[in-house]
C-alpha cells in the first residue's frame, strides 16, 4: 500500500467506531469498580468488549495491526512500522 | 436542577489599586450533588454519544462552560 496516500474514509469511521466503543468501555470499568454487583452492567460491558474485539479484528484484516508483540496478527510483509502512525493520523 | 456553575461577588476595598473584579464563578457538575452513583441510569442511546458528551449518562454530563462574565477572572 502506497504508504504516503491520505487513507479511506472507512479507515477513519471504523477508527472512531472503535473510539467511541473503548470510551464507554472505560466509563464502565470505573462504574463497574465501585458496583461490582451489578449484573446488568456487566452484561453490558461483556457485549462492548465482544463488540469491540470485533470492530478491531476487522480493521487489522483491512489497515494493519492496532498492537505490537503478539497484540495483533501481522499481514505479509512484516508492516506494523508503515504510516500512519498514531500521530499522524 | 442543578447549576453548573455558581458565582459570587467578591468585596472590594476602596482602596483597591488594581480594577476589581465584581464576579467570580466556580464550576459545580452534577457528580457534586450525587454521592453514589445509583444502578440503572439512564445512558446515552450509542457509544458515539458518550464520547462526544464526555460520560455515559446523560445526568452525569456538564458542558463546563466558560463563564466570562465583565470583571470575573
Amino acid at each position: 500500500m502506497n504508504s504516503s496516500a491520505p487513507m479511506p474514509e472507512s479507515y477513519y469511521r471504523l477508527l472512531e467506531k472503535i473510539q467511541a466503543v473503548d470510551f464507554v468501555l472505560v466509563d464502565l470499568t470505573l462504574y463497574l469498580d465501585t458496583h461490582p454487583n451489578d449484573f446488568e452492567t456487566i452484561k453490558q460491558f461483556n457485549q462492548l468488549a465482544y463488540e469491540s474485539k470485533q470492530l478491531k479484528a476487522s480493521f487489522e484484516e483491512q489497515f494493519g495491526p492496532l498492537l505490537q508483540y503478539g497484540g495483533s496478527f501481522s499481514q505479509y510483509p512484516w508492516d506494523w512500522k508503515q504510516a500512519p502512525w498514531p500521530w499522524q493520523v | 436542577m442543578h447549576t453548573s456553575y455558581k458565582c459570587y461577588h467578591p468585596y472590594i476595598s476602596p482602596f483597591d489599586p488594581c480594577k476589581p473584579i465584581q464576579t467570580k464563578c466556580y464550576s459545580t457538575p452534577p457528580n457534586l450533588y450525587m454521592t453514589f452513583q445509583p444502578t440503572n441510569l439512564r445512558q446515552y442511546d450509542t457509544p458515539y454519544q458518550a464520547l462526544c458528551h464526555g460520560t455515559l449518562w446523560p445526568d452525569l454530563f456538564d458542558p463546563y462552560p466558560n463563564v466570562r462574565k465583565e470583571g470575573t477572572s
